[in-house]
């Protein structure tokens, strides 16, 4: 019998997901053992000519990084998903946008009118890069790079998603033996922990609080104790983020920022922050939550740091 | 003029593809290095805050 076929790509991504994969470490050689990989580009070499010779639905289960940015990364996505008969999400990007969807705050031109034109860095006279370059020889293209960042399931079907930033290799194994074995759960379905990371979280609460301040990192240390990082008044967004990481932020006196993505009956999870943060939060008058609000510098890369695509806003509201 | 395109190039850390034009001789003409990718954390890490970006920059 031959052995199930699997695909592994990389959209608008950092490689920090395919790193993962490697860091599951001993358990790769098992899993690899048991699957042919037919495409990875960071580890193996394959062409994007060698996708369109597969049939369709011959890849039995497609792993993809990275959000969808450009038009070369939804052509071959799509492509994917034609020739595989599952396909899995890996990392905060494809699940839900990630920190490049941070980009939905900007229309493509301002992105690529600064980063072409205007850093301190770059040479006079630069232009950003066209989609058709002529040369003496023949025509370069380039794909078109997109006013908007998608997650992956804004793309295409997705029937399973592991999230994370990076998503923990305990999970990307737990995923892929459950694939081995033939035992992943009915679709669409998340492979992470059932609870908040505050229950995997060692710190403690002394009870029901109140926060007086927002304090930031900059400028106030957490202490040096077991307690609550939420009741020290740092935003942590643990109570908000499904657990299956382990509390590793939080271990490390940072606060969680919410990789994991949220709760499947949570529409829009800076939403429902904030009301947990109004709710933490003793202010009454229009100049208490106005301080209030003032403590918090940049509430969008705060409260959606990893998801501004999927959520209701989704980002700038753009003209075209 | 034969043209041989190399896409995606594999095995690094970033997306790539290359472009190789060769002459009549079969020699190396011309050839482009291209990157088919970007995020643009120079425009959206922009006036955010100073500790964030020790948090944010390592996705790059």
């Amino acid at each position: 019998m031959s052995r199930p076929k699997v695909a592994i790509y990389w959209a608008a991504s950092c490689g920090g997901c395919d790193t993962k994969i490697l860091d599951t470490d001993e358990k790769l050689l098992d899993i690899a053992a048991a699957v042919d990989i037919v495409f990875w580009p960071i580890a193996m070499d394959f062409k994007y000519a060698d996708l369109e010779k597969f049939a369709d639905r011959e890849i039995d289960l497609t792993i993809i990084n990275g959000a969808v940015r450009n038009s070369e990364q939804e052509h071959i996505v799509k492509l994917l998903r034609r020739k595989s008969k599952v396909v899995a999400a890996l990392g905060a990007c494809a699940v839900s946008g990630g920190i490049p969807g941070l980009a939905n705050q900007f229309t493509a031109d301002e992105m690529l009118d600064y980063i072409y034109r205007k850093t301190l860095t770059t040479e006079p006279n630069s232009q950003p890069p066209k989609t058709e370059t002529e040369t003496e020889d023949g025509v370069l293209t380039l794909p078109k790079f997109y006013n908007t960042v998608f997650s992956l399931p804004q793309v295409i079907d997705v029937e399973y998603f592991i999230p994370g930033c990076p998503p923990p290799p305990s999970l990307i194994a737990k995923a892929l033996e459950l694939f081995v074995a033939g035992e992943l759960p009915p679709p669409p379905a998340f492979v992470v922990g059932d609870k908040s990371v505050c229950d995997e979280c060692p710190r403690e609460r002394t009870g029901k609080f109140e926060v007086k301040q927002w304090k930031r990192l900059a400028t106030h240390q957490p202490e040096q104790s077991n307690k609550c990082l939420l009741e020290q008044g740092f935003l942590c967004l643990g109570p908000a983020t499904p657990s299956g990481c382990g509390a590793l932020c939080p271990k490390a006196n940072m606060p969680c920022e919410g990789c994991m993505g949220k709760s499947q009956d949570v529409v829009d999870r800076g939403a429902k922050f904030i009301s947990t943060i109004a709710s933490l939060y003793p202010a009454k008058t229009e100049e208490e939550i106005k301080k209030m609000l003032d403590e918090i510098p940049d509430l969008v890369g705060t409260l959606y740091r990893f998801d501004l695509p999927s959520s209701v806003l989704r980002g700038k509201v753009k003209k075209s | 003029m034969k043209r041989i395109t190399i896409d995606p190039v594999t095995r690094l850390e970033g997306h790539g593809k290359i472009e190789i034009f060769l002459d009549e001789n079969g020699d190396v003409k011309t050839a482009f290095f291209q990157v088919p990718e970007l995020r643009g954390f120079e425009k959206f890490c922009q006036g955010r805050p100073v500790e964030e970006l020790a948090r944010l920059m390592p996705r790059i």
